[in-house]
């Protein structure tokens, strides 16, 4: 086990950290492919097996809370073993279950989906999630803001590739006798083993003391960035562990609420086909990796607060503003609008562990940041059920389907409202939760 | 070398990622060229 261990990870001198984003994203860009799981949706309705869509919903939901809670406990063990044990077991468990899924197919069994894609590749999801994330924030010191971006961005990108992929693979694959699902899945098991295990290969982790060449941490320059490291069972016991929990959370509720709708919402507003909505949602998608990118590596230059800040209060202005793009009929508005409000939903995943960095150091944001994503799994529920339930009810309260979708505009803002008080509240911790024994900004 | 090798690492995660993003706007494109459905009612 030695090749897997973290020591054998530790760079050589002269090794060039630019080596090591690529094998993050090949990671994320890998489990990513969980956004992009609704093209099996009716595909496997047709399977002959009696299943409805409310039913291969669970696996897609157990997947995402599989993804908060492995990653909240696993997150010590990822910092302990290191990346390259932990890229190697994340790939077991989510190319695992896509053919356990695979075999749950072919023998008509949901459970075994269930337990498959959901529970097995869940974990696989949580794990991957976290530990190339924290790897690149111990290389990048200098820049952990554009650091965590680019690995997250490889999360927004899966879903680009994994949904297309996941279609072409079946029209590849069906036969008079098969929808081609179950092989689609053991052709992706493979290709994502094959791009997990090149980042596991490739991953390397600072040597201890390491830092980029010319850069000295600043010491008091920048009171929200500590040069302190706080271990993760005092982190999540302190007040700013609460807040930017209720930060992420709110964040998200309010972007996946509209992420989630957006091909109906799109065509319930504006009246347009349900290929139009789709593109909608395509092109949201690229604005949602791209933002990842973008305000992460702005939160570098502003301050992890000041970007938050313009999420929340830019946000809840642009979540005012959709409905009266739907009153003027103005669909590039519209478009324009959304855009931009799903760049900071992606931009809020991606700057929260750099945030996380600068309130806690680096030892253990992995764990933290494990322990932190447990709020995203709380916002994938409450977010969509705002929207459908409150547009759901208008409508049948008589509402016209264009304008059903005003009021929950205005409780997103409502949340970002929230989202911003919690941000306001984040302060420097407490010196008393340091860990003065571990070496200032060092590798553990 | 090690020019090259960087060269191809990045290019092992920007091909999908760029073939990704094309099918996207592909995807994205009847946003931009299609047609408003005539005037469907709205409920």
């Amino acid at each position: 086990m030695h090749f897997l261990s973290r020591e054998a990870t530790v760079a050589p001198a002269g090794f060039n950290r630019w080596l090591v984003p690529p094998a993050a994203i090949a990671v994320h860009m890998c489990i990513g492919e969980v956004y992009g799981f609704s093209v099996f949706n009716v595909p496997l309705t047709q399977t002959g097996a009696g299943w409805t869509i409310p039913q291969i919903g669970w696996i897609y939901s157990i997947a995402l809370f599989m993804l908060g809670m492995s990653a909240a406990v696993f997150g010590t063990w990822v910092e302990r073993s290191g990346p390259r044990k932990t890229m190697v077991a994340s790939a077991a468990c989510f190319c695992g279950g896509l053919l356990i899924s695979a075999i749950g197919v072919k023998l008509k069994i949901l459970w075994l989906l269930y337990f498959g894609y959901g529970f097995t590749g869940g974990i696989g999801l949580g794990l991957g999630y976290i530990s190339p994330v924290s790897t690149l924030i111990k290389w990048f010191p200098d820049r952990p803001g554009m650091a965590t971006g680019m690995a997250i961005m490889g999360f927004g990108g899966g879903a680009l590739i994994g949904a297309p992929l996941g279609v072409k693979l079946m029209e590849h694959f069906k036969s008079a006798t098969s929808l081609g699902v179950a092989e689609a899945f053991v052709a992706m098991a493979g290709i994502y083993a094959v791009s997990m295990l090149f980042g596991a290969l490739l991953v390397r982790v600072p040597p201890e003391g390491w830092k980029p060449e010319g850069w000295e941490p600043k010491e008091h320059v920048k009171p929200m960035v500590t040069n302190a490291n706080v271990a993760v069972d005092v982190a999540w016991k302190t007040p700013q562990f609460w807040c930017l929990w209720l930060v992420l959370c709110m964040n998200v509720s309010a972007g996946v609420g509209i992420l989630g709708q957006a091909s109906k919402m799109c065509s319930d507003m504006f009246g347009v086909s349900a290929a139009v909505g789709g593109g909608f949602a395509g092109l949201l998608s690229i604005f949602n990796m791209g933002g990842r990118f973008f305000w992460s590596s702005v939160s570098d230059y502003t301050g992890r607060k000041t970007v938050y800040c313009i999420y929340f209060l830019l946000g809840a202005i642009l979540y005012c503003t959709v409905p009266w793009t739907q009153s003027i009929q103005n669909k590039s508005l519209f478009v324009i609008v959304t855009a931009v409000i799903i760049t900071m939903y992606g931009g809020g995943f991606a700057t929260i562990p750099a945030y996380l960095r600068d309130m806690f150091g680096t030892y253990q944001v992995g764990a933290i940041h494990g322990r932190l994503i447990t709020a995203w799994s709380v916002a994938a529920i409450l977010g969509p059920s705002l929207i459908n339930y409150i547009s759901t009810a208008k409508i049948a309260a008589g509402v016209p389907k264009a304008e059903a979708y005003n009021s929950t505009m205005f409780l997103m803002a409502g949340l970002l409202m929230i989202g911003l008080i919690a941000n306001l509240l984040v302060r420097p911790v407490d010196p008393k939760y340091h860990r003065p024994s571990i070496p200032k900004n060092g590798n553990v | 070398m090690k020019a090259l090798i960087l060269v191809s690492v990045w290019a092992w995660i920007a091909v999908p990622l760029g073939w990704g993003v094309y099918q996207s706007v592909q995807k994205s494109m009847p946003l931009f060229t299609g047609h408003i459905q005539a005037a469907a009612p709205s409920r």
